[in-house]
Order: C-alpha cells, then sequence, then structure tokens
C-alpha cells in the first residue's frame, strides 16, 4: 500500500491597503466605504492619543500599570465587522476595538486605576471586562457562543488575545471545545512579535500562529494586522461562518510599538532597528497616506482632528478622574447579590481595632460611621 | 486608585514609575523653578532599576520648588515637585524633608481623605494613640514625638507650616514657653545635626526610613570632614553585580607563583623583534586559554534561571580594567585563536577605548572567563570576585625579583604571583589547583605560548 496524504492545509495571508497607502481595489470591494474609512482614522488616532496619554497618567501616579496599544489600532475595524449583538471577549490590547463596540473610554482608564467601575460594563454592552489573566477569557467566549447556539441566538462571540497566548493550555481548550461544538466563535491572535520580553521565535516552532486552529478544525486566517480593510473583510467572513457553526482563528500580523507596559522597558531586549522598521508599517500612516491619496483628507482636516483629539481625550480623562473616590468598603460590594454574614461583619469592622470580631467586641474607631448590615445593601 | 497622590494639587509626590518601584534616581530636570508647564509637560528625567523614564506634570502650573539634586536617589513618595498657588492659603515649607514626612502621613490628613489613604497603603488599622480630630493638630509623627518627648501637649499649639502643620520649630519654641517665637527656641548645636535636629528628627518613627541616618544619641561627625557622595550610577552598578556574585558563587582561592624569569626574556626579545612593546599580560591570556582547554569546567558559565552549566568551546577573555570611571570588563572574543602578538594589540586598543570610554556594548558583554591585572602598584595575592555568570577569574600581581630553589640551590629569579577563584558550586578543588598549576608550567616554559591556543 503506497503511502498517502492524510490531511494538508495551506495558511492564506491576505493585506489590502499595504504601507505606501496602495490599494488592491479588487480584494476591497464591498469591504469598507469611504466614510468608514475616514471615521476609523479619526478613530484610530483619538485611541493613539489616548494611549499616549494614559501612559502618561501612569508615570505621575494617576494611573496603575497600563500596557500601551500603540501600533495595534487596526483592531478596531473588527468592531464594523461586529454587529451590536456580537460579543466582544478582550484581554488589554484592543481598547480601539472595544471602545468602537461601545465601551466608555473613561472605563479602561478606570480599569487601570483599580477602580472596579472599570469593570461594570453598561447594561446592553455586549462586552466582558478585561481579562489580564493570559488565555482565561477565550475559553469564556467559547462558552458563550456555545451558548448562543444552543439558545438559537444570532450572536457571535470575538476574543482577542496576543501571540504569547497561544502557548496557554487554555487556548487550546477553547479552540477544541468551540470546533468540536460548532460554537460561533471569532478567535483573534494579535501577533505583535512580543510576549513582554519574548520574541517570537522562542514562542512556538510553528511557522504561524494561524496553523495552530487547524488542528482544532477552525477555519484559518493570516492577515496584516495593520491594515483596516484586511482585518474587517477577514472579520466579517469570519462571522458569516460562524453563523454557520464553522468558527475562524484569524492571525494578526502587527508590532507593538510600545513597551509592554509601563512596568516594562523594551530597549533592554528589542532591537532598535527592529522598532525603526516596525514604525513604518504603523496603521495610523497607511491610512492617512489612502486617505490622501484618495482626496478623503488634508492637512487642515489633520490639524483640525488633533484639536478634537485632545479635547475628547480631555474630558475622557477628566471623566475617570473626576468620578467620586471609591470608598474602602466598595470591595465588599462587587462579589454577592446578598453578602454572607462574616463578609458582612469583616465589611462592619474592617475600621476598627477588632476586624472580624462581634460589632458587641469592638472598640468603634473614633467617628468612623461604620455600615450596619441592613442599611447598605451590595449593588450588584 | 492603587497609586499615591498628595491631597495638596500644590504637591506632586513622585509615584510608583514602574510596578513596585520604591526609589528611582534624578538623571535630570527639565524645568527650572518659576517655569511655567503645562500638563503632561516633561518635568523631570529618572532611572528607576527597570528603565530610564520622563516624568510627566500631573497639571499645568508654575513651579515653586524642585526637591531633589541630579544623581540624587528620590523615593517614591517625596515631594518631588511644588506648584505655585495658595492652597490651603499657605505656601510650601521651604524643608522638603518635612514635607515628605508629612505627605507619607496619612494621619496628617484631614479626616476625610484619611479613608482613601488607608486604601492607597493597603492598611486600615487604626493607631491607638492618635487622639481624635476634633481640634487636632496637623503634625508629622516625629513632631508628635518631639512633642510628647518635651512634654507639650501638641493641640495647643497654632501651627507655621503647611496648611498649618505643626513644625519641630513650633515645638520648640512652645517649649520654650513663647509660641512661635524664634528666638527662644535653644541653638542648633554646631554641626545643625545635633539630636533631635536634622533628618534624624524628621523621620517618621513608625515608617520605615528611607534612608540610614545615625541615631540621635551618636557624636554626629564634625562639619567639613565628613563628604557625601551619591551612590548611583556606575558606582551602584558595580557594587550590584559584586553583591551579586558574592551572593550567587561559592568563592575559593588558590594561589601559587610561576618564575616568569625565561618568559621575561622571552617577551623583550618579542617585544625587540617586533617592535611593539609587549606586557606580560597577553602571555598570561594565552597561558589561561591553553590550560582551559585540560579543565573546559573553568571555561563556563552558569545559566541560573535553567540551572544549567555551560562549556564554552572558545575563550572569550574578559579584562577586568580599571578606568577613572568605574570598573570595566571588555572582552577579547576568541583569545583562544589568537598569538600573543595579536592578544596584546587587542589589550592596548581596550585599554584605549576604556579610557575615552569608547568601548562598544557588545565588547562589554559574552566573557567567557576574566583575567585581573591587580599587581601594577603593589599587591601580591588576592581574593578576586568573579565576573558571574563565569565561574573563574584569574588575579595576576606585581612581577618581582625573588629567591628561587632550583635543584636544591638558591637563584634570583622573576616571580608572578598568581590567585585564581572559581565558584565551587562548578568546579572542584583539585580541578582549580591542577589548572593552576598548569598555567604555572606555562608560564614557566613560554615558547610555546607565542602561537594561538587554538587553530
Ligand atoms: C496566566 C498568566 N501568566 C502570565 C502572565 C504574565 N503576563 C502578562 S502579559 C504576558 C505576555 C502576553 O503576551 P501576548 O499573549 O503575546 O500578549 P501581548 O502582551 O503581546 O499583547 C504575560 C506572560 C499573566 N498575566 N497571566
Ligand atoms: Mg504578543
Amino acid at each position: 500500500m503506497p503511502i498517502k496524504v492524510a490531511y494538508q492545509a495551506t495558511i492564506e495571508y491576505m493585506q489590502i491597503l499595504d504601507e505606501q497607502g496602495g490599494l488592491d481595489a479588487k480584494l476591497a470591494r464591498d469591504t469598507l466605504t469611504d466614510d468608514q474609512v475616514v471615521m476609523l482614522y479619526e478613530h484610530m488616532s483619538m485611541c493613539r492619543r489616548l494611549d499616549e496619554i494614559a501612559f502618561k497618567l501612569q508615570r505621575s501616579g494617576r494611573l496603575g500599570t497600563y500596557p500601551q496599544n500603540m501600533g495595534q489600532e487596526a483592531i478596531a475595524s473588527v468592531a464594523l465587522a461586529a454587529r451590536p449583538q456580537d460579543w466582544m471577549v478582550p484581554c488589554y490590547r484592543e481598547n480601539a476595538a472595544l471602545y468602537l463596540h461601545g465601551l466608555p473610554p473613561e472605563m479602561i482608564l478606570l480599569h487601570w486605576m483599580g477602580d472596579e467601575r472599570g469593570n461594570q460594563i453598561p447594561e446592553g454592552l455586549n462586552i466582558t471586562p478585561m481579562s489580564i489573566p493570559i488565555g482565561s477569557h477565550m475559553l469564556h467566549a467559547a462558552g458563550i457562543g456555545w451558548a448562543a447556539r444552543i439558545r438559537g441566538d444570532d450572536q457571535v462571540a470575538f476574543t482577542f488575545f496576543g501571540d504569547g497566548a497561544t502557548s496557554e493550555g487554555d487556548f487550546h481548550e477553547a479552540c477544541n471545545f468551540a470546533g468540536v461544538m460548532h460554537a460561533p466563535v471569532v478567535f483573534i491572535c494579535q501577533n505583535n512579535q512580543w510576549a513582554i520580553s519574548t520574541p517570537r521565535s522562542k514562542q512556538t516552532r510553528s511557522e504561524t500562529f494561524a496553523q495552530k486552529g487547524i488542528a482544532y478544525g477552525l477555519k484559518v486566517r493570516q492577515v496584516d494586522g495593520n491594515d483596516i480593510f484586511a482585518i474587517f473583510r477577514a472579520a466579517r467572513e469570519a462571522v458569516a461562518d460562524a453563523l454557520k457553526g464553522q468558527p475562524t482563528m484569524i492571525e494578526t500580523l502587527t508590532y507593538r510599538l510600545g513597551d509592554h507596559t509601563t512596568a516594562d522597558d523594551a530597549r533592554r531586549y528589542r532591537d532598535p532597528a527592529e522598532l525603526e522598521a516596525a514604525r513604518k508599517r504603523d496603521p495610523l500612516i497607511r491610512t492617512r497616506k489612502y486617505l490622501e491619496s484618495k482626496d478623503l483628507w488634508s492637512a487642515d482636516q489633520e490639524e483640525a482632528m488633533i484639536e478634537r483629539n485632545k479635547a475628547q481625550v480631555d474630558d475622557i480623562v477628566a471623566r475617570a478622574t473626576n468620578i467620586e473616590k471609591p470608598k474602602t468598603t466598595d470591595i465588599f460590594d462587587a462579589m454577592f447579590a446578598t453578602i454572607p454574614p462574616e463578609l458582612a461583619r469583616q465589611r462592619d469592622t474592617m475600621q476598627t481595632n477588632s476586624l472580624g470580631q462581634f460589632p458587641q467586641q469592638e472598640t468603634l474607631r473614633r467617628g468612623a460611621t461604620a455600615h450596619s448590615p441592613t442599611q447598605s445593601p451590595a449593588h450588584a | 486608585m492603587g497609586h499615591a497622590t498628595s491631597s495638596d494639587p500644590n504637591i506632586f509626590i513622585l509615584p510608583d514609575l514602574g510596578e513596585g518601584v520604591h526609589e528611582a534616581e534624578l538623571i535630570a530636570w527639565k524645568v527650572a523653578v518659576g517655569d511655567t508647564v503645562e500638563e503632561h509637560q516633561t518635568l523631570a528625567e529618572m532611572e528607576t532599576d527597570k528603565a530610564l523614564v520622563e516624568v510627566p506634570s500631573p497639571r499645568a502650573g508654575v513651579i515653586a520648588s524642585l526637591n531633589g539634586r541630579e544623581g540624587e536617589i528620590c523615593k517614591v513618595g517625596d515631594v518631588l515637585v511644588t506648584y505655585e498657588g495658595a492652597s490651603n492659603g499657605a505656601a510650601p515649607s521651604p524643608n522638603a524633608r518635612d514635607e515628605r514626612s508629612e505627605s507619607r502621613d496619612s494621619s496628617a490628613l484631614p479626616e476625610a481623605e484619611r479613608e482613601d489613604a488607608g486604601t492607597v497603603v493597603g492598611s486600615v488599622s487604626n493607631d491607638p494613640i492618635m487622639p481624635s480630630q476634633g481640634g487636632k493638630a496637623l503634625a508629622t509623627p516625629a513632631v508628635r514625638r518631639l512633642a510628647r518627648d518635651l512634654g507639650v501637649n501638641i493641640d495647643s499649639i497654632a501651627g507655621t507650616g503647611l496648611a498649618g502643620r505643626v513644625t519641630e520649630k513650633d515645638v520648640r519654641a512652645a517649649s520654650n514657653g513663647a509660641p512661635g517665637a524664634p528666638a527662644s527656641a535653644p541653638p542648633p548645636s554646631p554641626s545643625g545635626r545635633g539630636p533631635g535636629r536634622g533628618a534624624t528628627a524628621t523621620l517618621a518613627p513608625s515608617q520605615p526610613a528611607p534612608t540610614y541616618s545615625p541615631p540621635p544619641s551618636l557624636p554626629a561627625p564634625a562639619a567639613g570632614q565628613t563628604q557625601r557622595i551619591p551612590f548611583r550610577g556606575t558606582r551602584r552598578t558595580i557594587a550590584a553585580r559584586l553583591r551579586q556574585s558574592i551572593d550567587t558563587a561559592v568563592h575559593f582561592t588558590v594561589m601559587d607563583e610561576a618564575d616568569v624569569s625565561a618568559l621575561d626574556a622571552l617577551r623583550k626579545q618579542t617585544a625587540a623583534a617586533s617592535g611593539e612593546s609587549v606586557s606580560f599580560l597577553p602571555f598570561v591570556i594565552s597561558a589561561i586559554c591553553r590550560a582551559v582547554k585540560h579543565f573546559p569546567a573553568l571555561n563556563a558559565t552558569v545559566d541560573e534561571a535553567a540551572q544549567e552549566i555551560l562549556r564554552h568551546p572558545s575563550v572569550h577573555m574578559g579584562i577586568a580594567t580599571d578606568t577613572e570611571h568605574g570598573l570595566n570588563v571588555p572582552v577579547i572574543p576568541d583569545a583562544d585563536a589568537l598569538g600573543v602578538l595579536e592578544i596584546g594589540r587587542h589589550v592596548a586598543q581596550l585599554a584605549q577605548m576604556a579610557r575615552d570610554r569608547s568601548i562598544p556594548r557588545e565588547r562589554l558583554m559574552g566573557s567567557t572567563i576574566t583575567i585581573s591585572n591587580v599587581g601594577s602598584y603593589a599587591g601580591r595575592f588576592a581574593t578576586p570576585v568573579i565576573n558571574i555568570p563565569e565561574v573563574a577569574i584569574l588575579a595576576v600581581g606585581r612581577v618581582r625579583e625573588g629567591v628561587v630553589v632550583r635543584n636544591g640551590g638558591l637563584h634570583v629569579g622573576k616571580l608572578m604571583p598568581l590567585s585564581l577563584a572559581c565558584d565551587h558550586r562548578v568546579v572542584d578543588g583539585a580541578e582549580a589547583a591542577r589548572c593552576l598549576a598548569l598555567i604555572v608550567e606555562l608560564l614557566q616554559s613560554p615558547e610555546q605560548l607565542l602561537a594561538p591556543a587554538r587553530r
């Protein structure tokens, strides 16, 4: 018996808008309208400004650790391909897509200020809180997609993660689950070439990250991650497939232009030449070049936009910083709809010398008004 | 919020610039007192143990004071910059140290803000000694203690400090029965650092002291004798590396002398033939290169993270070099592939580059073993510190004339003291001793050293 090929696969790579702003008109057909491109450019520029300001807020003590999104703004395009009822299940480098899906930008700042209210997604928005433990949330997406399928809801779950996350077991479990359950899930791997200081070359021996999805029966795509057209097209096709029970994995080739987080200094491990080369592939630059080449954008418009963005970002920052300060006791309010008695006791005695003891035994702190358990129902 | 900011908008305290950063070195101020700055404008450049960072202004305003000198280590939580403004109707106190303590001391904040301060420092326990807020004076714990020590009721003093805070001076004045009258305060001790004055007095006793200060009972050194030099830059880097080496490697040293009379003759001969000056050092390097071919355990590095010993096929020779900017270890890559003359040229070139600080970064990395010439001035044997992750270092002492016993007879010869320190975790004692013996033997019959060790 001759040896036969049991399985063979290819990975397609798609770029529609090149680094010089040149467009592949055929591939671009029926994708983004001119208005949408202008809107995306303005949106990405606003995100860049907000990202820069968030960095400065950290350095002046007004924000905790913050992972810059700089260079990965084109991911916003996914939100245009998604429908309002679709779910976004993010990690932390797709802010641009979340805002466009409706998340108030100040919530991301609040999250990184350590304010729980940054995670209380407004009712009606199908977005889960940012997931910092790498990989955990892809499983949530698989579950959300599966649930939608069982209920017959017309919904797709988009989940975002990095190249490094594919080395987590959770990633493989989520892909396998979505694949075998025909769950309407779109896995978006933002391959920004680095996982903190681990370069792509040390992350995997696979030629692409996309091919990992093949093992689980996902449809896979590799696209230029700084190309709003390619991302849009791949994401829209993935929605159609997902609704037919075929999950997709899209690998977006991009680059983290900033440090991993404000606690990192990438100059310690990254070749400056690599960074320089990546800057030339910046999604903002090529989108602007394209718009200018089509006379859809001018220097005046750019100038006006910069001023607008400044004002808008100032406004976002003001909304995050002028919010009433959280109370220490808030930490008891996020978990339970009805607070268990032990926790209530801790809450009521936490500012006394007798933490956790019965109120009768405590010496109440002068001036401190302890909550009475009946008085303060938890807001769930 | 998980970050410390001052409740006073005119005070900017140094925030955690990374994650879990406790201090940062002030590299350069980017603004001057009196400058009008915008929000987000860079105030200073600072270096944490992780990164060189720019510190932006949290607000627009006019700079009233910049606290800290360039080169100084600033603690997170200390007042970095103050702005002009009429906050609480008081100008910032000129005494930065006082402010530092105050801004960190949550008990000095109004009660309304204290709960939040509790979340900032992660502690909500209450100090039972603190009196209640009604009519309570604002003061640092150190000033409170001073008041207790002097038997003064601090709450009865009208503070003259920032936002009505009771200062050390106020307490001393009150203790002398003349509130606020500076004339009646006890004269400062001649050094200005006597008991209860200066940095010692204003360090809050309940807080970890940011830096060591002598306890007040010790006699303070007379002014003008002790020079305070910031422990920073290269000096600090060197210190950290040496500390790491001592904490990591298990050091032991074997010592011996080589009779280099023949080598001295050969070296002069070579110099005359080549027209170049040739020192002992290239010969010793060549001897090491040869010896470690037989004792590969010494030409190795330890990968602590992987828990692996890496034995290297080539010898990249680190040369511990003393410069006026501190200790450097430039590297001659593939020293074992070079003849003595070539090694000599490398040594001279590195020495020149070390002096004018032009050694490229890559020439400061990747050595597999190090040699240190300790005896240019004096000194025979030494216990050198290993240049980790390497496992061996050879210190070469000053060559001097000495008595050599050969075949039962006394001769005067040239003696070179050699001290070989190894990491006992990786190198056995006998191995080190035999390797040193081979180096001695090679130096005593030096002709073979002229050619490269590896071909
Ligand atoms: C389970 C888990 N392990 C480790 C970490 C620490 N960590 C935070 S981000 C990160 C790297 C993630 O890299 P990648 O998935 O490529 O995403 P990127 O940060 O590049 O966007 C690691 C290891 C974590 N947050 N969670
Ligand atoms: Mg990554």
